[in-house]
């Protein structure tokens, strides 16, 4: 197992942030699935080390993670906060962080041209990060977490701001880092994201583990809810136009900067939107999100069972 | 996939984050703030020495004038060792571990195969370089507007002891406040009533009160020789009180050790909770 919890528990002062939660993630990739506040970064601070247990034990590619830094040469961290070193340029960034793993300047600044390749930010390499977009930002910090080559790759909200192609293109990428051996735990509040990358997967709600396994079960659950969506892009109208005519979906409605979209059908739908931002047909499509609730909906009625 | 080299060890750890920090220190928003602190003695130099230049006395005690290299001394002694160094050690040192915490950046240095410890002892070298760059330079100037170039030879001897004694205080001072940010919720507000509320009332006290403090050790190792009548004089014999240097130095050099060496506990055994 590449992660193990055992009656893992963290409370926040009088707040309970993570109860009880014993699971044991396999090698390959697996999706931490969760609302907002269901306790996935809890999780996720515990198996990267960042907070200690306050009962029970996790333990990391078989040893225990807090207080070990060592380990942190076998890890590779995504973390979910848009939160950088806003004058450098990303090769200086990537490189220092680099450096940190006992690389010499050479090797470093080698590992690192490889990983932002890795994720095509080559042509942006030496710009500052301050410049970047949403999407440029978390394909860099991605590069500073496969730099160094890590058997464990841990991503929080990996696709979180990046445009649909970039979202798949990283899916994709992240599938072929798995296929060569690197194991890949993911968090993320949307199951479709997950469901592209992986059918293993871990449901956590309310700081507990509602369910692990197999996401086909899951997915049966989610179709029956409505599934609203969030598309930022310039021309809404014209892209509502198109998606309108699309079977599964129910309802449209205009927000500044773009629209949200409620289909029966999300499987097609993203497939649908993703296809419209490849052709450009109408215009860029900058992201695409979806808020909690189709999730919450989900969880609601698996509590019920 | 390459061989994985071997994790840094503590010194190479703490270098690596220093090489990291540096940049980022002297680049930031508090650097302004450091340079307008310790701007302000340059221009009241310069002022002293128009003044001077026109013929007019820039200060007088008793009615006695003073020359330019007393004026330095109390200049060191005033402004650079009884404000600047301690507020400069407060704001920097205090928010070593805590400004990588509000910037959410400190998951990128704790994430890595180095101890916390070299990331906190990492980041004070490069505090300690980027105050310093900027503090005694500004003494250079400071000397060099008020010391008339006929008394430099006499007095460069001591000039160098006050360039000295500055960087010394703060590493004293940068690496308790480091201490004090790795330790403490509100570490700002902390170090803030230990310089201008502890130091200064303990200072005063008669006793052995001033022990505690680190000013007492940074002006015992001050050589400027102070006017010597009036209200300042008054005031040093009350404020100085001089343990023999050796001693300074090695209370200083402990304060550093010992400061450090908790504050590297500190960091490896808190938690960081950063907010969403």
């Amino acid at each position: 197992m590449i992660v193990a919890a055992d009656h893992l528990s963290k409370w926040y002062g009088q707040v309970s942030g993570l109860n009880d939660v014993s699971v044991s993630v396999p090698p390959g990739i697996t999706g931490l699935l969760g609302p907002n506040g269901a306790g996935k970064s809890t999780f996720m601070k515990l198996i990267t080390g960042q907070l200690r247990p306050s009962k029970g034990q996790v333990r990391v590619l078989g040893e225990p993670i807090w207080g070990n830094p060592g380990l942190y040469q076998r890890i590779g961290f995504c973390p979910e906060q848009d939160a950088f070193y806003e004058r450098m340029t990303g090769r200086e960034w990537v490189t220092a962080l680099t450096g940190l793993h006992g690389f010499d300047e050479r090797a470093a600044g080698d590992a690192a041209a490889r990983a932002i390749a890795a994720v095509e930010l080559t042509e942006a390499a030496d710009r500052k990060i301050g410049s970047y977009s949403k999407g440029m930002r978390q394909r860099i910090k991605l590069a500073q977490a496969i730099a160094h080559e890590p058997e464990l790759l841990i991503l929080d909200e990996p696709l979180s701001g990046m445009d649909p192609l970039m979202r798949r293109r990283t899916v994709k990428q992240i599938k072929e880092w798995a296929r060569t051996g690197t194991s890949v735990l993911v968090s993320s509040h949307i199951l479709h994201e997950i469901e592209s990358m992986t059918g293993n997967i871990v449901l956590i709600n309310n700081g507990r583990i509602v369910a692990e396994g197999d996401v086909h079960q899951i997915r049966d659950l989610i179709d029956e809810h409505p599934h609203t969506v969030s598309i930022r892009t310039t021309q809404a109208h014209a892209v509502a136009r198109e998606l309108l005519a699309d079977e599964g979906v129910v309802s449209v409605r205009f927000e500044p900067g773009g629209l949200i979209v409620e289909t029966a059908r999300p499987d097609a739908f993203y497939a649908r939107v993703t296809d419209l931002a490849a052709t450009g047909q109408f215009g860029p499509i900058h992201e695409i999100t979806s808020p909690d609730d189709n999730l919450q909906a989900v969880f609601r009625y698996l509590v019920k069972q | 996939m390459s061989a994985r080299p071997v994790p840094p060890t503590f010194a190479t750890g703490a270098v690596r984050v220093f090489s990291l920090s540096l940049g980022e220190m002297l680049w930031s928003r508090r650097t302004v703030f450091l340079l307008l602190v310790t701007g302000a003695p340059v221009f009241l130099a310069l002022v002293a020495r128009i003044v001077q230049g026109s013929g007019v006395v820039p200060l007088r005690v008793n009615g006695a004038a003073v020359d330019g290299g007393s004026i330095f001394g109390m200049m060191i002694w005033v402004f650079f060792l009884r404000f600047i160094v301690p507020v400069l050690g407060v704001f920097y040192g205090t928010s070593l571990i805590a400004d990588e915490v509000e910037d959410r950046t400190i998951t990128y240095l704790f994430t890595r195969p180095i101890r916390r410890g070299a990331v906190l002892v990492g980041k004070y070298l490069a505090y300690l370089v980027s105050t310093t760059l900027v503090v005694l330079p500004s003494v250079v100037l400071v000397y060099f507007l008020l010391v008339p170039l006929g008394q430099v030879a006499r007095t460069f001897v001591a000039f160098a002891v006050d360039l000295g004694l500055l960087a010394l205080g703060l590493a004293s001072y940068g690496a308790l406040f480091a201490l004090v940010g790795a330790a403490l919720k509100r570490p700002l507000v902390s170090g803030l009533v230990f310089v201008f509320g502890w130091e200064q009332i303990a200072l005063l006290v008669p006793g052995y009160l001033k022990k505690f403090t680190i000013a007492y050790y940074v002006q015992g190792l001050v050589p400027h020789a102070m006017p010597s009548e009036g209200v300042a004089t008054l005031l040093q014999s009350v404020l100085r009180d001089n343990p023999p240097a050796l001693v300074c130095i090695v209370t200083l050099a402990a304060v550093v050790g010992a400061t450090l060496w908790l504050g590297v506990r500190a960091v490896e055994s808190r938690e960081y909770v950063l907010d969403q």
